[in-house]
């Protein structure tokens, strides 16, 4: 009896038990940041007086006063992170096509010069290249941001540009010669548009990454108004320590950028990651 | 990783090679050299000489300016007898492990819970979900973690007045016995986007075939968990565990926020130690030479990963 009735269930909904251990663990996951949106809509007395449960009147001046600082940083950060996914993108499409597609002279040490960069972990440069910055006058500049997340992010997106571009089958560019293209022709109405997907992961990777960069931005800016959004959350945590509210409003419209980002792009993110091609 | 890409399909060549002497080929190539300046340029200066400069600098005490004199190997000797630094790479040794394994087992049992659905909607839902505090940005987790610690008002001592267990409320950062095991657990039921989504890809690219015949042969869930759904994920476990024992070497923006590696020196990390060396004590000869030691450590452990895993790919 026990048995037949257990198996009837497992039959008539195998998902369930997966989906009651995937719901627990949603709550898990999702807590936290629930209770970070009700504390942002408190006062602080409301939020002494009642820990846990949103209190009426929710209190929407937090996030006018939090918005209020946390705007310029995220001016910053789109711009910072703008300049370094394009300047990435032209640079690693271009050098990922030649290493690609020609043979010349020194390319295998050319190419390891690239390669080997990827075990260089940022650690070991931090210091002497703070340094090499400093002396450029590079310092309190965006420049100084820019041109390290450039060099730092070009190494693996040029591996994947050229692992890209070495895909495309030769009988689609054998076609476009025999059309009569130019090699520059070529690069820009057949390789970059069938490139497409792989620069969206390029310039996703680097979006992350420079948007989460907290330690160089530390060690380079000191003015306020030219901070990007990690650096200025650590400053903006500090000055609003005790006052809940405002500081939680200012946690929730930092998310927001990102959050648009993704709502356009989740789809291909997951199935570019997901795909199976990534393999130690 | 590396191999990997040798043995990909080798380059395909464009018509344009031929069996000239060599300083003809240079001159025939000289576009594609003027496309590379820019990139080789960037890279030599940002990275390699910086790399390079490590390498020298940590022979040397150096305050970053004028201050710069010879020692030899003296840096590494002091870090030998540096009590701090070995308090650091302890907790270094112990949080990576505790890291690479709650970051390997997680997004794991999740990924399979979720290939296990058999709706497709809904395990198209659970992958967005926890994807999504990615959206959040890096240093709110902490500043969130550091909420949740508050010994004041933190989520978790709030917590654990509200089922009673009022006499367990704690001030978790502040006691060197617990600060590490507190850092341990910070982000914890969030997964890690990059090694779920890694693991996730491995889990989904199983033929349904073999599901099947297993189902036939009468597998249940766990030993088919243990016999094809770990075996043929091998590949992308070892890629996730290595992806986080690099993250977490050489991340420090963890201890920086919540503990800027306190109390004293307890929740101190080799990294750490190398940045308040530096931007706090301008000692950046002995800052090089920490990152150099962290350097071979990494390059160390992810060679003996590799080698480990593809000896266990051959049997």
């Amino acid at each position: 009896m026990s048995l037949r009735s257990s198996r009837r269930i497992r039959l008539g909904n195998r998902d369930l038990p997966f989906q009651l251990v995937l719901i627990a663990f949603g709550i898990v996951t999702f807590f936290p940041l629930v209770l970070v949106v009700i504390t942002s809509l408190k006062s602080n007395t409301q939020f002494y007086h009642n820990f846990w449960l949103p209190e009426l009147p929710f209190r929407f001046g937090n996030y006018s006063s939090a918005f209020r600082i946390i705007w310029r940083f995220i001016v910053n950060s789109v711009i910072y992170s703008g300049a370094t996914i394009c300047l990435i993108a032209a640079i690693a499409s271009v050098t990922g096509y030649v290493f690609a597609r020609f043979r010349f002279p020194f390319k295998t040490v050319l190419f390891l010069g690239f390669i080997t960069l990827i075990m260089v972990p940022g650690v070991l440069t931090l210091a002497p290249r703070f340094v090499l910055v400093r002396d450029l006058g590079l310092v309190n500049t965006p420049g100084a941001l820019i041109s390290v997340w450039v060099s730092g992010g070009l190494v693996l997106s040029t591996w994947l540009m050229r692992s890209y571009f070495e895909s495309l089958p030769q009988e689609l560019f054998d076609a476009a010669y025999v059309d009569g293209a130019a090699e520059r022709q070529v690069f820009v109405y057949v390789s970059l548009p069938l490139a497409r997907p792989m620069i969206a992961t390029v310039a996703m990777t680097t979006l992350i990454s420079t948007w989460n960069d907290l330690i160089w931005p530390l060690v380079t800016i000191t003015n306020k108004d030219l901070m990007p959004l990690a650096q200025g959350l650590m400053q903006f945590s500090s000055d609003f320590e005790t006052d809940w509210g405002t500081l939680f409003a200012g946690y929730v419209i930092s998310s927001i950028p990102l959050l648009c980002v993704f709502a356009v792009a989740m789809r291909q993110f997951i199935s570019g990651l997901t795909s199976g091609s990534i393999k130690a | 990783m590396i191999r990997r890409l040798s043995t990909s399909p080798s380059a395909r060549v464009s018509k344009r090679t031929s069996q000239s002497p060599l300083p003809i080929r240079i001159w025939q190539a000289k576009w594609l050299y003027l496309a590379l300046l820019i990139p080789v340029a960037i890279l030599l200066i940002f990275e390699w000489l910086p790399a390079f400069s490590a390498l020298y600098n940590s022979l040397y005490i150096w305050n970053g300016g004028k201050v710069h004199f010879y020692v030899g190997l003296e840096h590494y000797e002091r870090m030998l007898s540096d009590r701090t630094f070995r308090v650091a790479i302890t907790n270094l040794i112990g949080f990576v492990f505790f890291r690479v394994v709650m970051q390997t087992v997680l997004p794991f049992f999740a990924a399979e819970m979720i290939v296990n659905l058999r709706s497709a909607r809904w395990s198209y839902w659970w992958k967005i979900i926890f994807v999504f505090p990615m959206v959040v940005p890096q240093i709110l987790n902490y500043l969130i973690w550091r909420f949740i610690y508050n010994p004041q008002v933190g989520l978790l001592n709030e917590g654990l007045k509200l089922i009673g267990l009022e006499q367990y409320a704690y001030a978790w950062l502040a006691d060197p016995h617990t600060v590490m095991w507190a850092l341990a657990f910070v982000r914890f039921p969030w997964l890690p986007t990059l090694q779920f989504l890694i693991i996730l890809g491995g889990l989904q690219t199983i033929p349904q075939e073999v599901h099947e015949s297993a189902a036939i042969d009468g597998a249940g869930f766990w030993r088919r968990l243990f016999y094809i759904d770990i075996p043929m994920t091998r590949r992308q476990i070892t890629l996730a565990m290595i992806l986080t024992m690099l993250f977490m070497t050489q991340r420090f923006d963890l201890f920086l926020v919540m503990t800027d590696g306190g109390p004293g020196y307890s929740s101190m990390v080799p990294a750490l130690q190398l940045y308040q060396s530096a931007f706090h004590f301008l000692e950046f000869g002995y800052a090089s030479a920490i990152g150099v030691v962290l350097f071979v450590a990494m390059l160390a452990l992810t060679i003996i990963n590799l080698r480990v895993s593809a000896g266990a790919n051959r049997e």
